[in-house]
């Protein structure tokens, strides 16, 4: 009766540290960080713009634009602006291309900003 | 009478051991939840520091993007400026101008309209030229957006 009994009390022991045996297992938690996929559009082409030509006429030299102007086969006919709507128009010329800069810089920030070339 | 006695012994012994068992499962489990939180401490702490350290390169680039946009706006209003200038220096009139000396300033308006369209083909993205990087004197810029064109011109004082 004693020996079952030691028995049984080695056993219980056993039994009950059996489920530590190897101590507990590890939590382990990961943390895997997918990046939003990057838009990456490429940045606009540059323009290339075609050349044209200003032609200053007056009063005096009109007779010999056209002259010109139909010797080289061109039609007689002129769109023409007073030297200051030519300033005005310079001016506009220059705020459009400052705008077109500005916009290019921008977009140039922002793609630096949200989508560096070394992240991932 | 002496059975019973070992009996006593050896069910208050089993009742020790069994409580003695559950106390240290106890105190295993105990000990693997604190392990969990200690983890998720020290990663939550991780993370923070990882924040921390973006938002203030983050801050860095926003203060140099503000910075650099700032310049380009000055840099405009100069243009702009240089280009009313060129039109009404010293009261002149390119209208007058024009009257007397049609050829040449008809050779000055085509060169304008050359620079300038070039400025916006540079404004929209295009490559510069060898010329327009290592212009440094003023007679080999581009007067329409020297800021733009030239970036190695530094105007006289």
């Amino acid at each position: 009766m004693y020996h079952i009994n030691k028995i049984f009390a080695l056993a219980l022991i056993v039994l009950l540290t059996g489920c530590s045996i190897g101590g507990e297992k590890k939590i382990k938690i990961f943390s895997v960080e997918k990046p939003r996929e990057k838009l990456d559009y490429p940045m606009p082409t540059a323009l290339q713009l075609e050349e044209l030509k200003w032609i200053i006429i007056t009063s005096e030299n009109a007779q010999e634009v056209f002259a010109k102007l139909e010797a080289a086969g061109i039609d007689p006919v002129l769109f023409g602006v007073t030297d200051k709507d030519y300033q005005v128009l310079s001016r506009n010329f220059a705020q459009i291309r400052q705008k077109l800069q500005e916009t290019n810089n921008l977009l140039k920030e922002y793609k630096k900003y949200y989508e560096p070339e070394d992240k991932e | 009478m002496f059975g019973q006695i070992k009996m006593v012994i050896t069910i208050l012994l089993i009742a020790g051991i069994a409580g003695a068992g559950m106390y240290v499962m106890k105190l295993r489990s105990d000990n693997a939840i604190l392990k969990a939180n200690q983890h998720k401490l020290e990663t939550a702490i991780t993370e923070q520091n990882k924040v921390l350290k973006q938002q203030k390169e983050d801050f860095t680039a926003i203060l140099e993007s503000n910075k650099k946009l700032n310049v380009l706006i000055n840099t405009f209003k100069k243009d702009l400026q240089d280009l009313d200038k060129r039109f009404t220096k010293k009261n002149r009139d390119i209208g007058k101008l024009a009257i007397d000396r049609t050829g040449a300033i008809e050779r000055i308006i085509n060169k304008g309209g050359v620079n300038a369209a070039r400025c916006i083909e540079l404004a929209s993205g295009a490559e510069h030229t060898d010329a327009e990087l290592k212009a440094t004197l003023k007679s080999e810029i581009n007067p329409e957006c020297p800021a733009l064109a030239n970036p190695s011109y530094v105007p006289y004082q």
